[in-house]
């Protein structure tokens, strides 16, 4: 830590004002001002850094300025740098990195529209997070209280990009979709069946989270993190409760990091299942599906054995876990996984085996490995587009430095490699939970509950099943959040699928789409 | 004159009642080969009684050919089933069009299904439109083909004179040019009813979609007509098929204790018509969309090569 303050002391020295690691393997960069170009250039080239996510966070009542966040990951070095530059707030602007940085484009913009802090120079600065019919509002700002009823919208609507051409023409699907799935809408522009390009538009099921989160006592906020997104309830949970922990500087018992690692496992092999099968249905191979429909059953019910809840909700709590188990529950992870394992392997078999599954799967929705780089992929979709990235491995919490696993990475960039990452990881996770219930120590389930000190910010990474999930607090006085930022994998991942579309016909667009599973409600928040 | 009448009776009562049952037991059959118990062999029905029970919701863009276009392609659809021998070898309307109508009575219909997809103006009917126009324009060919072969055998493009000539003939069947006719023919069957490879009728997925994308914007009684034309259409190329090139039960006439044989010779090839379908189903992914003109090419080399040995054996 001190060769990386003194490098930037001795680059920077006009514009580095500390650097502190008040929690370990979180360095904070503190700035004298916005401009955080040249910085975050040397750590991109020098450290070939990976931008994480941005955000900012409003203390123009306690310290006269707004705050915009970077957060950075270095290969091979454990710890995050966070680098903090003030926005005074009689100046409300910062330098847009967007065009450099493709992959924090959305995020510039919902600062954009939910702080009012201009992003000078973004290449396409148009709203994002809230819709072009919202009036003129920052909602995340201190100054805008919670329960504000804003006046019926009225005003423009989002102008797509125009299509022209002869035999060119536009399909807009969505927002609201045929089956069980969230809102968004797909602005094609196709040429007969070839996808020209395609224009997304999300936040339709933005829900102000990150606004809530201030409203709530601590207990109550790990069940609203669990919601951000239903398929990654345990994740969202863990690394929220992760954050306050590190922040309040909370000893988490073994046994519950022990706990905690194996029910994470288990959230990801469910919904690694489901998606393979899921995929299999969407090229009509849907004999796949209901095999994996079987399995996935299997592994819902053994949620349910052992936290009561076929989806791991309620099961988080901050120290630990809420519930301990019995040797019985313990025996029925094993006693699942057995045959979990076997069919599984049937099922990969059966889909292996399967000539016209294959030939739709491969070359189709090809992320080339640059393009996944550029855009800061992450995840299930980057590890299949060369993207060699895994917070387990990376930046090890609970007890995954004491697990033995292989992090799969292909480069083809295709659905069938979309998919095969999630076979490899199925077996990697059932190993990885055998090894933690064998390893499983004594002892109590959760810290003793102490009240949480005010004002600590901490960082938290989870690879959930879809990609990392990054959770930011700052707590507050009385017990309270004041400030939580929400990264979700997903809000990296949408212009994945854009690339992926190009020049693939529009019958394959769902079954692309399925191989992304990106989360509406996770990206939208 | 009476007789005629009564047989075209018999044969449109068999087409509206069968045809939903067809569909049925496809659709249980896959559904216990997936593991899963299925609505049972009766769902058409009560989804059709449902549905004609329903109001409608009918676009603002949509022209007359919207409303009538339901109507068109269901009595196309049972016009042709009645020119086809299902149970007796004479076909109650054989004598106002043999084979070569069946095939434009059903062109009928999906040209006016593929206009009423156009004139919705929601961008998946269009889309269905123009794959539907696309499968159809490779497949009509290869059907020719296929029929021309089995004509030239009977001396006549009438279905009467073709099972005519086919009753009796028990391993003509094996002859290389009714094979390889027998094989482009299924091959079209699969394309024509909408059936994985090439398109998948149990998806929700739009714009996967070929035959559904175009009848999207049809509701309450018209889309229960649609339905039902759709599924009487899947019977009568079934039967085609069955009866052209294994007429093994086929009777001389509707009358006598003889129909009942017939039936269910009839109900009893459908049956293993169905059970082959889905395996082919289950067994198969759908194809890429831009893989089936190759499927049909292969069903067109094929009708060619039956027509060419035709002459040759």
């Amino acid at each position: 830590m001190t060769t990386f303050f003194d490098e930037l002391h001795v680059l920077f020295p006009d514009l580095v004002r500390s650097v502190e690691e008040t929690v370990p393997d979180q360095v904070v960069v503190l700035l004298n001002g916005p401009d955080v170009t040249a910085i975050v250039r040397h750590i991109l080239t020098a450290h070939q850094g990976r931008i994480v996510t941005v955000f900012a966070e409003d203390r123009v009542n306690a310290e006269g300025v707004f705050y915009a966040y970077y957060v950075f990951d270095r290969p091979g070095d454990p710890s995050w740098v966070i680098l903090k530059a003030p926005i005074p707030e009689r100046f409300p602007c910062f330098t847009s990195l967007a065009a450099e940085l493709p992959a924090i484009n959305w995020q510039e913009r919902e600062i954009q529209d939910w702080f009012g802090l201009e992003a000078v120079g973004h290449p396409n600065p148009r709203r994002v997070a809230l819709h072009d019919n919202w009036p003129d509002v920052h909602p995340l700002r201190k100054s805008f209280p919670l329960d504000t009823v804003l006046p019926p919208f009225e005003g423009e609507r989002h102008v797509y990009r125009p299509t022209y051409g002869e035999g060119v023409f536009q399909i807009p699907v969505g927002p609201v979709h045929a089956g069980i799935i969230e809102p968004g809408h797909f602005n094609f522009a196709v040429a007969g069946e070839p996808i020209l390009y395609l224009q997304l538009r999300m936040f339709y099921t933005h829900k102000g989270t990150e606004k809530l989160f201030e409203s709530l006592p601590i207990h109550r906020a790990v069940f609203l993190a669990e919601s951000i997104s239903g398929d990654s309830a345990f994740s969202h949970g863990s690394a929220f409760c992760q954050a306050v922990e590190r922040a309040a500087e909370m000893e988490v018992p073994a046994r519950a990091q022990f706990l905690r690692t194996i029910l994470l496992e288990l959230e990801r092999i469910a919904n690694h299942v489901a998606d393979v099968g899921a995929i299999a249905n969407d090229v009509g191979f849907v004999i796949a599906n209901a095999h994996a429909g079987r399995v996935r059953e299997l592994l819902l019910g053994l949620n349910e054995t052992l936290t009561g809840s076929r989806v791991l909700r309620g099961m988080i709590a901050i120290g630990g876990v809420r519930r301990d188990w019995r040797p019985n529950q313990v025996e029925a992870i094993e006693k699942t996984l057995k045959v979990v394992e076997r069919e599984f392997r049937d099922l990969v078999a059966i889909l292996q085996s399967s000539d016209s599954t294959r030939d739709r799967l491969e070359h189709t929705g090809i992320l080339r490995p640059e393009k996944a780089l550029t855009l800061g992929i992450v995840g299930v979709a980057g590890r299949a587009s060369g993207v060699d990235c895994d917070i387990r491995r990376d930046h090890p919490y609970e007890v995954y430095s004491q697990l033995l696993f292989k992090v799969p990475v292909y480069r083809a960039g295709d659905v069938r490699h979309r998919m095969q990452v999630r076979i490899d990881e199925v077996g990697e996770s059932i190993q990885m939970i055998r090894a933690a219930v064998a390893l499983l120590p004594d002892g109590p389930h959760r810290a003793p509950t102490q009240p949480i000190p005010p004002g600590r910010c901490a960082l938290s990474a989870v690879e959930g099943w879809r990609g990392e999930i990054v959770h930011w607090v700052r707590t507050g006085e009385g017990n309270r959040i004041e400030r939580c930022k929400v990264k979700d994998p997903s809000i990296n991942n949408w212009p994945a699928i854009v690339e992926a579309v190009e020049g693939n016909i529009i019958a394959d667009f769902p079954v692309i789409n399925k191989s992304f599973n990106l989360s509406y409600s996770g990206t939208d928040r | 004159m009476m007789e005629r009448i009564i047989e075209s009776l018999a044969q449109l009562f068999l087409l509206l009642a069968l045809a939903p049952l067809v569909t049925g037991v496809i659709r249980t059959l896959k559904a216990r080969l997936q593991t899963r118990c299925g609505p049972g062999v009766f769902q058409p029905y009560r989804d059709l009684f449902k549905l004609f029970r329903k109001g409608m919701v009918i676009p603002e863009t949509a022209s007359w050919i919207f409303a009538a276009t339901p109507w068109i392609v269901f009595f196309s659809t049972i016009l042709a089933g009645l020119m086809i021998p299902m149970v007796a070898a004479d076909a109650p309307l054989g004598l106002f069009g043999g084979v070569l109508a069946v095939i434009y009575l059903l062109g009928l219909g999906r040209f006016f299904l593929a206009l009423s997809g156009l004139d919705t103006g929601s961008s998946f009917g269009g889309l269905g439109s123009s794959r539907e126009m696309t499968i159809s324009a490779l497949a009509e060919p290869a059907m020719m083909l296929a029929i021309f072969t089995v004509a030239i055998g009977a001396g006549s493009t009438g279905l009467t004179e073709i099972a005519g000539a086919a009753i009796g003939q028990t391993w003509r069947f094996l002859a290389p040019a009714q094979m390889f006719a027998f094989a482009a023919l299924a091959l079209v069957l699969i394309a024509e009813t909408g059936r994985i490879p090439v398109d998948n009728p149990a998806t929700h997925l739009e714009l996967t979609m070929i035959h559904e994308a175009m009848i999207l914007e049809y509701s309450g009684p018209y889309l229960a007509l649609v339905e039902w034309a759709a599924s009487i259409k899947q019977l009568v190329l079934m039967t085609l098929l069955i009866n052209c090139f294994w007429p093994v039960g086929l009777q001389p006439t509707w009358f006598g204790f003889g129909a009942l044989i017939g039936i269910g010779w009839l109900l009893a090839k459908l049956l293993f018509l169905s059970c082959a379908i889905v395996l082919l189903e289950t067994v198969n992914a759908k194809m890429r969309l831009f893989r089936v003109p190759e499927l049909l090419a292969v069903a067109f080399t094929l009708g060619s090569l039956a027509l060419v040995s035709t002459f040759l054996f």
